[in-house]
């Protein structure tokens, strides 16, 4: 059974491992490609245990592997260094 | 099984973590998940038994905390150090690492007498004994305070607190909750993520604040203590009520307000996972909240969760099961996992164990609290025994002053 079901709002692309992630009570990260959603997976998994979550997305946002237009990127933010 | 190594290490006094001035006789233990150091054994990798550590610091420690992978002491001289995790910012150096193997001085706050200190999954919150609120790391969701949605890898002063005394800092997965000094008319705020209800009551499209806001709904009450976990918020009030909001507990819906804990128990402590609660009574009872899936995470194949979703407010208090009568101390609780340090100072797990953070020697799961085993000292050596616990990993520290009424074993 799914950890948890989570939005796709709510999971942070990151550009190192080209996934969209989201806190793994393990301390790692549930991971997901742009490809697997385009393909319609929609379990992301951590790469350190056994746990997964089920992704809650809009099939139609991610059916266009060349445009990203529909992809909220709004909280990549990176780490400013004082 | 104890490999050679690890057991020589456990019973050699003389690895004894840093003794500080003035005769403190002090040990810090680690265990479970490891990979980025913040076990702080100096390397990267899980420990499913308890490692005796040898942190190099400059003198003896007065408070730890663990966030998703990262630790932060505080010595009793009032300086910061911190270390695994580090790729957000959230060790305060100044520098983003992806990890740090040992403890590393937060040199920045340096001119200051750290009091309080708390780690959330990717931020980190210190608190100065003027009162000043300082807050690194992960900023995205807004939960560094600062008006903004901007990380930072040193500690910054939150300046919305510059003219207000801050007493505690609770940092949870994406929010972050603070306690004022003496005001209890308005004394518990929140920033960063509030989707779940966890900053209270805020307009339906607010996802996240990087500003402080009041936590409407505790106005008047005296709060002690503040905790925040996952999406989870907490707060414990002077006459012993338990205060929870934000994400519902596993069959129960979010709460968009405090709500007060149906009980007349009096509480003297709350800990707060990813999917349960601990509370501690006066009497020395420990209670859990939604821990229907505690223990059984490894196998949730077999639990049926309940379809309805009633209201937070018919929650209902369960003893910890198998404790027996054991008077219990202090309570901790990690993302999936629970920790408790009896009267007589043993220290007990339970909940999930997939990277040993149960410290039993195995990753299995156990849904009562097992004895760990932490070396071979005699019962009544050690004065205090602290337990903190991170997402996936526990860390243990036990001291006594060493004054020559106590004999040695």
């Amino acid at each position: 059974m799914s950890y948890d079901d989570v939005e796709i709002e709510d999971m942070e692309w990151n550009e190192e491992l080209q996934s969209y992630t989201y806190p793994c009570p393990c301390g790692d990260l549930f991971q997901i490609t742009r490809d697997d959603l385009r393909l319609g997976e929609d379990i992301a998994r951590c790469p350190s245990c056994s746990l997964y979550i089920t992704v809650i997305y809009n099939a139609e946002d991610f059916a266009d592997t060349a445009s990203k237009k529909n992809v909220e990127h709004s909280k990549q933010q990176p780490v400013a260094v004082a | 099984m104890m490999t050679m190594e690890e057991a020589t290490k456990a019973s050699s006094p003389s690895s004894s973590a840093a003794a500080g001035g003035g005769g403190e006789e002090e040990e810090v233990w680690s265990w479970g998940a490891g990979t980025d150091g913040q076990l702080g054994t100096g390397r990267l990798g899980d420990e499913h038994l308890p490692r005796l550590l040898s942190l190099s610091l400059p003198s003896s420690i007065s408070l730890l905390a663990c966030g998703g992978a990262h630790a932060i002491a505080l010595s009793s001289g009032g300086r910061a150090f911190s270390w695994g995790r580090g790729i957000s910012g959230q060790l305060g150096h100044g520098e983003v690492a992806s990890n740090c193997l040992t403890p590393k001085a937060v040199t920045s706050l340096e001119g200051y007498f750290i009091t309080g200190v708390s780690a959330g999954w990717s931020h980190s919150g210190f608190v100065s004994d003027a009162g000043c609120l300082f807050t690194c790391g992960d900023g995205s969701f807004g939960q560094l305070g600062h008006g903004n949605h901007e990380s930072c890898s040193s500690p910054a002063e939150v300046s919305y607190f510059s003219s207000k005394h801050v007493d505690q800092i609770a940092c949870g997965l994406r929010h972050s909750l603070v306690l004022l000094k003496g005001d209890h008319k308005n004394g518990v705020y929140g920033f960063g993520s509030c989707k779940r209800g966890q900053l209270g009551p805020t307009s339906n499209r607010t996802r996240s604040t990087g500003l402080p806001q009041a936590i409407q709904g505790l106005e008047n009450i005296e709060i002690a203590s503040v905790v925040a976990s996952g999406d989870h918020s907490a707060a414990l009030s002077s006459g012993g009520r338990v205060y929870t909001w934000g994400r519902g507990f596993p069959g129960f819906s979010d709460a968009h307000s405090p709500v007060e804990l149906p009980s007349s128990l009096q509480i003297k402590q709350i800990a707060l996972g990813w999917n349960h609660a601990l509370v501690l009574t006066d009497g020395g009872e420990a209670f859990i909240l939604g821990g229907n899936r505690h223990g059984v995470l490894g196998n949730l194949e077999k639990l049926g969760l309940a379809n309805n979703t009633p209201d937070v407010s018919t929650l209902v208090l369960e003893r910890v099961p198998g404790l027996d009568g054991i008077k219990v101390m202090q309570i901790a609780a990690g993302a999936e996992h629970s920790a408790l340090v009896t009267e007589d100072l043993v220290v007990m797990t339970w909940g999930w164990g997939e990277h040993g953070q149960l410290g039993l020697g195995s990753a299995c799961d156990w849904i009562e609290p097992q004895e760990v085993s932490l070396g071979h000292t005699l019962s009544g050596h050690w004065a205090k025994c602290s337990i903190y616990c991170g997402s996936g990993f526990t860390f243990v520290m036990r001291s006594r002053t060493s004054s020559g009424l106590h004999q040695d074993d």
